[in-house]
């Protein structure tokens, strides 16, 4: 299980903490914490649980983003610049 | 607008009518309103929920005036502690930390005036209510003698430079905004308990934010004064200054001991 770390400056700023598996590429936990705002807050957790198990890539990632800013209002930042902020910790699969 | 201070009876709390022409226009006739003092972070940040959850009368909402003793840094609903607080820092200086249950960034509360507002009516867009409330912010900063104006999301600017930050949350039916107004800022010692990537990125980041925020060089009660005659004026309302009921104080001390002062609320993330 592999570790990884992104700041990513949005409108706001968002910090993401991961841990993946390093031969399938999945998402294993996932905490995304900052200076937004997004209405209601919980969903958040329900963003970050339903990262798990999702496997490294823009596309599955933003889905599960923009499935979650459905139901909410986010001020600070959007699904394109929350996809950029959790794939920078994939920076280095990414090289 | 302003009236003495009066403690409420029940005639004094009739309800409104939900979706009548009073409501629609965000017009109250009364504020209740808390001038709470100086108490600490978790007493502060408990009180505001208590007030969310005790709230029965639609057509009068709460504003409430507070301080903070010990200076508190508060950080936002969705930051996490440990990444923006030097906890050690604070302990030496005698800052007390707490978690907030809005959204945004970290402050250190001290030489400014905070406010509370909870309501049962307002606007259901997230941007209108926070334009509604705001209105009243730039309302009473004006009074005080200069040209202020709303730069939304969150912040009331003056001569571009920030004086007053703010939040929302909503829970079930009702709506807390909170915020504050810089009465004096101190970014050396802010920047001092907030971790910053390292001493030389401090030193710019100070610069920028000098460049950025302000304070107003008024005393609290000249804000707090200002405070109460723009929500009248905003809502069309009397201002009603009333004291904590019993359960409101009981609730509010349970509260800030069990949630508002436990790792596992302020380290929740």
């Amino acid at each position: 299980m592999k570790k990884a770390h992104n700041i990513y400056k949005s409108k706001k700023l968002i910090k993401v903490s991961l841990e993946y598996d390093e031969d399938s590429k999945i998402i294993n936990s996932i905490t995304i914490t900052g200076d937004f705002f997004l209405y209601p807050e919980e969903n958040l957790d329900k963003l970050e649980a339903s990262l798990i198990g999702t496997k490294f890539g823009r596309d599955a990632i933003k889905q599960k983003i923009e499935k979650c800013l459905n139901s909410s209002e986010a001020f600070g930042f959007d699904s394109e610049s929350m996809t950029d902020a959790i794939l920078g910790c994939f920076k280095e699969e990414q090289d | 607008m302003l009236q003495g201070r009066t403690r409420l009876g029940n005639e004094g709390r009739k309800e409104g009518k939900k979706g009548d022409g009073e409501t629609m226009s965000f017009k109250f006739s009364q504020i209740r309103t808390l001038e709470t003092g100086y108490n600490s972070g978790p007493w502060n940040m408990a009180l505001d929920e208590v007030l969310m959850n005790c709230i029965n009368y639609p057509s009068m909402p709460i504003l409430r005036i507070y301080g903070w003793q010990p200076p508190t840094v508060s950080i936002g609903y969705f930051q996490s502690l440990d990444e923006e607080v030097d906890i050690k820092r604070c302990r030496q200086m005698g800052i007390d930390v707490v978690r907030r249950i809005t959204g945004g960034g970290a402050v250190l509360h001290e030489s400014e005036l905070t406010y509370s507002f909870v309501t049962k009516v307002y606007p259901k867009n997230i941007m209108e209510s926070y334009n509604l409330i705001c209105d009243a912010i730039v309302m009473c900063v004006n009074k005080l003698g200069f040209n202020a104006k709303f730069a939304p999301l969150n912040d009331i600017i003056v001569d571009g430079k920030k004086v007053s930050g703010n939040a929302q949350t909503r829970k079930k039916d009702t709506l807390l905004h909170h915020g504050t107004i810089l009465l004096n800022v101190n970014l050396e010692k802010m920047f001092s308990v907030l971790k910053v990537p390292s001493e030389k990125v401090k030193d710019k980041m100070i610069d920028d934010a000098k460049e950025r925020v302000r304070g107003l060089n008024k005393t609290f009660e000249q804000v707090a004064y200002n405070l109460k005659e723009a929500f009248s004026e905003k809502f069309g309302a009397k201002i009603i200054v009333d004291d904590l009921t019993n359960k409101e104080e009981e609730s509010t001390k349970k509260l800030a001991k069990e949630k508002y002062s436990s790792d596992q609320w302020n380290r929740k993330k």
